[in-house]
């Protein structure tokens, strides 16, 4: 008994699918692949796990509202503070190069005392994204979700203050970062 | 017996639930909190202060806070301070010379996420 052409190309196809799922559990299980932090990945799977990780933000943060008051000083103020407990020491501050935890971290924490601006995005796009960064965090980049202590209003605090972290200098970050005790419990 | 020991986890599981709810609260980073060096913008460059920038004015606010700090804690004269901000402040913005009890910013009109989004990842 002959099998017919459609038939025997999609049990061959079948037949690979089954090889290359087999070969890739056995892979996993392997222990092959590298994980230590200090050895990067290899070009397809850091292809592969960016795009998943942008298209993944790009998604889920392009519904959410920004604030109409973004730009107020107020909330620059509120969240320079936490800016420098929370994330300077990953990424960084203004006239700091590299610390010990960005020179660790793979992927690299982005330095967000200099970069004006990541992925080209409007400002809009950029604030939303980084919003929903710093509430949920994301899995496997050792950036933690902080939304589970802090509210929303707290995290805007700390959108706002990215915003104009690239165009301090080091002199008005320590003013700004500074916890001042202010009896009103801006601070 | 059964009794104490459920008593006893409960008052663990209390105290850990009341720790675990003040880890974030601003005021645990006031004990190793470092002080505004507002002396440098003595050095800035006045000229290139634009009193409209946001920046300006959160600089403005948290020196203005924190020399109010400074004199409720020593109960200094407020003179020399009122002096000093006279230099830096701007002459007719109001925002900067409020007090720090006017500090509270508003709520936004929309701030939180839509349902969609939270839900969505």
């Amino acid at each position: 008994m002959t099998l017919s052409k459609p038939f025997g190309c999609i049990r061959c196809l079948s037949v690979a699918a089954i090889v290359i799922g087999l070969g890739g559990i056995g892979f996993v299980y392997s222990g092959l692949y590298p994980m230590h932090a200090d050895v990067p990945h290899n070009d397809f799977t850091y292809w592969v796990l960016e795009t998943l990780r942008e298209r993944s933000i790009d998604r889920a943060s392009g519904n959410i509202q920004v604030p109409a008051d973004i730009d107020s000083s107020d909330r620059l103020l509120a969240g320079g503070a936490d800016y420098n407990d929370m994330c300077a020491g990953c990424h960084l501050s203004p006239g700091q190069k590299d610390s010990d935890l960005s020179l660790g971290l793979y992927p690299a924490p982005p330095n967000l005392a200099a970069a004006p601006g990541e992925h080209g995005d409007e400002p809009t796009q950029q604030a939303q994204r980084r919003f929903w960064i710093i509430k949920h965090g994301i899995k496997g980049s050792g950036m933690p979700a902080w939304g589970s202590g802090h509210d929303d209003d707290r995290i805007w605090n700390m959108v706002a203050f990215l915003e104009k972290l690239p165009a301090l200098s080091p002199e008005q970050y320590q003013i700004l970062s500074a916890r001042a005790e202010t009896g009103d419990g801006h601070h | 017996m059964k009794n104490l020991i459920i008593t006893i986890l409960t008052l663990f599981s209390i105290m850990a639930l009341a720790s675990t709810a003040q880890a974030h609260d601003p005021k645990e980073h006031m004990k190793d909190a470092e002080k505004p060096n507002c002396a440098a913008m003595k050095d800035m460059d006045h000229s290139k202060m634009d009193m409209n920038d946001p920046v300006m004015q959160a600089m403005m606010k948290q020196c203005m806070a924190s020399m109010h700090g400074d004199d409720e804690a020593s109960e200094a004269s407020p003179g020399d301070h009122d002096e000093h901000m006279k230099h830096d402040a701007p002459p007719n913005d109001d925002e900067t010379s409020a007090a720090p009890d006017d500090n509270h910013h508003e709520k936004p009109e929309a701030s939180e996420e839509t349902p969609g989004a939270e839900h969505s990842h």
